[in-house]
């Protein structure tokens, strides 16, 4: 069964038979975390670095913003059993316009807030697909914490993370 | 081989604009628009009617009171508004087909085209611009010749893939170089076709600004950002990803910083749930039908 994430958006499972998945990767970025041992993820789909920018949003849905979705993803798989330390993390989308890196760069800024917050937490990116052109969709298999990337295009290529 | 021929050969085909919407569009210059005349354009067209009180009705509004008649909803929305919807509604049957040259989706032009005029709006509002129906007509038609470009990319997809790729050029410079014309031009050769008004086709034609007229009026440029924000924000993505140039002097042009196009990816991410009712337009044939049948 499908579980669709929306923009500034999370879901967490435990049920075997659920994808999570998250369409159309802009410049947000989706993550998806899984701890095997207790078969436990989650996928967040966030939008913006940094809740700074308006702390009463981020408070509403901290989903939208990367310092207060990405914690509370790791805070929701570890309510269903799962435990830091055997968690797989994986990255998709950052994708930027064509033309200089230092204007229209939150898919950069956003990849950016992820890894100061990974680095601080002592969190390795297992694997991750960002940056570029490219649209793309996440999925996240409970059973196995397979994840794959589509790239929206016309052959409509699926690579797994 | 060009394919401009061909290509061109393909407009005689083209189908008429629908005619409210036509009519509609003729309004947008007028500086003050006279309810009568809005009402004599829809009042004949039921499933249009249906459609501005569905629409008023919605959260997109977020209206306490319930709009029964259509001279109420031109009381509380204004003109402006009415035109809107009037426009977007009256416009569905030019976006119906799929257009697979470009989205996977079937209604994916027409969610790209709805998005990218609310967008316009938020962009206005975060500039203290009024947000006028030119700027979201303007946003919801920028992409019309992708309705007939479709099919000529569909074929030619890796071809114009690989120039994106290898040369590291946009999607719609890409077009040109194999096809000989691309879905801005095309676009454009529409709106004149259509008898658009002027300043509608040249935001059409010039919409991602690669030529020195698009800085000619602001409404182009802000139907450019709003594009780009909205490849930014993701959904309903085409096959062209975001292969499409950010061009900083825009930026600069409106003042607009890092943080501002933040705020404005915020609300919209909010207008946008607020606004499913215009996406939902396409699609409603069985309420036309209830509406024409009662």
């Amino acid at each position: 069964m499908q579980i669709v994430v929306g923009v500034a958006e999370m879901r967490v499972s435990n049920q075997h038979e659920h994808v999570v998945i998250t369409h159309a990767l802009g410049s947000c970025i989706g993550v998806a975390i899984y701890d095997p041992l207790v078969k436990v993820g989650g996928l967040l789909h966030y939008m913006l670095p940094d809740s700074g920018l308006d702390e009463e949003k981020g408070r509403e849905n901290p989903f939208m913003f990367a310092d207060t979705g990405i914690p509370r993803l790791f805070k929701e798989c570890y309510k269903l059993g799962a435990v830091k330390q055997r968690m797989l993390v994986k990255v998709a989308g950052g994708s930027q316009v064509l033309g200089g890196p230092e204007h229209f760069n939150i898919g950069r800024r956003n990849y950016a807030a992820l890894r100061k917050i990974f680095l601080k937490n002592n969190v390795l990116i297992g694997k991750e697909d960002v940056g570029g052109t490219k649209a793309r969709t996440m999925y996240l298999e409970i059973a196995t914490g397979k994840v794959w990337v589509k790239i929206i295009g016309q052959n409509q290529k699926i690579i797994e993370l | 081989m060009s394919l401009v021929p061909q290509i061109l050969r393909s407009l005689k085909n083209l189908p008429p604009f629908p005619m409210v919407a036509q009519r509609t569009l003729l309004l947008l210059n007028k500086p003050e628009v006279n309810i009568q005349e809005l009402v004599e354009i829809v009042k004949f067209d039921p499933a249009i009617t249906a459609n501005i009180l569905r629409i008023s009705n919605s959260a997109y509004f977020g209206l306490r009171r319930e709009i029964h008649s259509l001279h109420q909803a031109l009381l509380l929305l204004g003109t402006q508004e009415l035109l809107k919807i009037i426009i977007a509604s009256g416009a569905t049957r030019v976006f119906a087909a799929p257009t697979p040259g470009y989205f996977t989706e079937r209604q994916g032009l027409w969610r790209h085209s709805v998005s990218c005029g609310l967008m316009v709006d938020v962009l206005c509002r975060e500039l203290s611009l009024p947000d006028k129906a030119t700027g979201f007509t303007a946003g919801l038609m920028h992409d019309i010749g992708k309705v007939v470009l479709s099919l000529f990319v569909e074929q030619k997809f890796h071809e114009i893939m690989e120039v994106v790729e290898k040369q590291g050029v946009s999607f719609q410079a890409a077009e040109k170089i194999i096809l000989g014309v691309d879905h801005a031009e095309m676009g454009g050769e529409m709106a004149r076709m259509w008898d658009f008004p002027d300043r509608l086709r040249l935001a059409i034609t010039y919409h991602h600004i690669d030529k020195p007229e698009a800085y000619t009026d602001d409404l182009i440029l802000l139907v450019y950002l709003a594009d780009i924000l909205c490849l930014m924000f993701g959904q309903d993505l085409g096959t062209d990803g975001l292969a499409y140039t950010g061009y900083p002097e825009v930026l600069r042009h409106f003042h607009l910083r890092e943080k501002n196009l933040q705020r404005v990816l915020l609300q919209f991410g909010s207008a946008w749930e607020e606004a499913q009712v215009l996406f939902g337009l396409m699609g409603q044939q069985d309420g036309i039908q209830r509406v024409n049948r009662g």
